[in-house]
């Protein structure tokens, strides 16, 4: 499926419960974050975003963020889980579903394919 | 299009501006420099501008959202590596520190780093023994201490201080009651400035140096001794007078004092004795 890029409101919802998720599998550091998003399908996360993010969630204990020496290159953060963290990830992913399920019933009835509206041919 | 490095040093000091730790930012650039080394793309592309992502970095920092101050307001006071020493005793020693129009620029440290000293270089009063200070409009300064005529009342301070600005009599004594009274302080028939209390000396010095409008205020710990009421007027006076353009430069020891600052300058104290 093509990644098209999440629209930018929408992802300031879903970035931090994403992130979670992804740092479930081990830790990491932010680029390597951003790489594995668009693979999941998520589109271009701009670092913009996503290290405000990672910030965030640093703050609130969340994550916990190291040092490493880069290879060649500047000094990498990386970030792992802490114990609420991992607590905080189920919580939010379920919240997330009932969210969804509960917009998909409120938007699905109107819902039209992208490629169906060509507008704007006429002259 | 700007490069990366500029784009980076950019971002240092739009974060400097919002108070952002000098750890967190360093911390912050070097993180942004190893994303852009690893995506190889411009900076812009992924962060928008260094302004914009600053203030956002700032937020999820948790620092004191600050009123954007425009890297290009106007600088009304600049002073270049300054050095001051008391016989070989250095207190300053390389201080910069560049004040822009509508911004309030803290200055902190312990008792002994120099505030004092720094704050009478930037006001004319002393000479530094090394470095240079450009002032680009008029300035109002209240010492610590000292800076009233014990012997004159409220009023004639205002006259006198009005007419060094320009002022008629009758309008400086209008602007130091408003301002007085902004202070919670009656200052009629208050007496001479030798017999008020230390707090209200305090207020009447914070007066003297607004009357005016100067381009500039150098305040040094002015809301010492003032009653709660006072200070926290005080405060509102002073957002006021940063809002409507003007610029403060304030001493305090109060770590109140840096979530209203647009700018923090730190004075160490004990600099080693000049051998």
């Amino acid at each position: 499926m093509k990644s098209v890029d999440t629209p930018k409101p929408w992802l300031r919802g879903v970035l931090e419960p994403c992130l979670l998720a992804l740092l479930v599998e081990g830790e990491t550091y932010g680029y390597e974050l951003g790489v594995r998003l668009e693979a999941a399908g998520l589109g271009k996360v701009p670092g913009g975003s996503l290290y405000p993010a990672l910030l965030r969630m640093e703050k609130q204990a969340l994550v916990r963020a190291d040092w490493r020496a880069g290879d060649g290159g500047p000094g990498r953060k990386y970030y792992a889980l802490t114990d609420a963290g991992r607590r905080v990830v189920g919580e939010q992913a379920h919240e997330w579903l009932v969210f969804a399920e509960t917009v998909g019933g409120v938007l699905r009835p109107h819902a039209t394919t992208p490629t169906a509206s060509t507008g704007g041919a006429s002259s | 299009m700007m490069t990366n490095t500029t784009w980076l040093a950019a971002l240092d000091a739009e974060l400097s501006a919002r108070g952002v730790a000098t750890g967190d930012r360093a911390a912050a650039i070097v993180e942004t420099e190893s994303f852009i080394t690893d995506t190889a793309e411009n900076a812009f592309e992924h962060f928008g501008t260094p302004a914009a992502y600053a203030t956002e970095l700032a937020a999820a920092l948790g620092c004191n959202q600050r009123p954007e101050v425009p890297l290009d307001a106007r600088v009304v006071l600049d002073a270049r590596q300054v050095d001051v020493a008391y016989r070989r005793n250095e207190v300053l020693r390389d201080v910069s520190v560049t004040v822009r129009a509508g911004t309030l620029t803290a200055l902190i440290g312990p008792n002994g780093a120099g505030k004092s000293t720094l704050l009478r270089v930037l006001a004319g009063v002393q000479r530094p023994d090394q470095g240079r200070v450009e002032r680009h409009g008029s300035v109002g300064y209240s010492p610590q201490s000292g800076g009233l005529d014990d012997h004159l009342e409220a009023e004639q301070h205002f006259r006198l201080f009005g007419a060094a600005r320009g002022l008629s009599g009758s309008q400086a004594e209008a602007d130091g009651r408003r301002l007085a009274e902004q202070l919670v302080w009656k200052c009629e028939g208050a007496g001479i400035a030798g017999d008020l209390s230390g707090g209200t000396q305090q207020k009447l010095r914070v007066v003297t140096a607004m009357i005016g409008e100067p381009d500039v205020l150098l305040l040094d710990e002015p809301y010492q001794g003032m009653d709660a009421s006072g200070a926290a007027r005080f405060w509102d006076l002073v957002s006021d007078w940063v809002e409507r353009g003007g610029a403060a430069v304030i001493s305090s020891h109060d770590p109140g004092v840096l979530s209203r600052a647009h700018e923090v300058l730190e004075l160490e104290a004990n600099l080693r004795s000049a051998a």
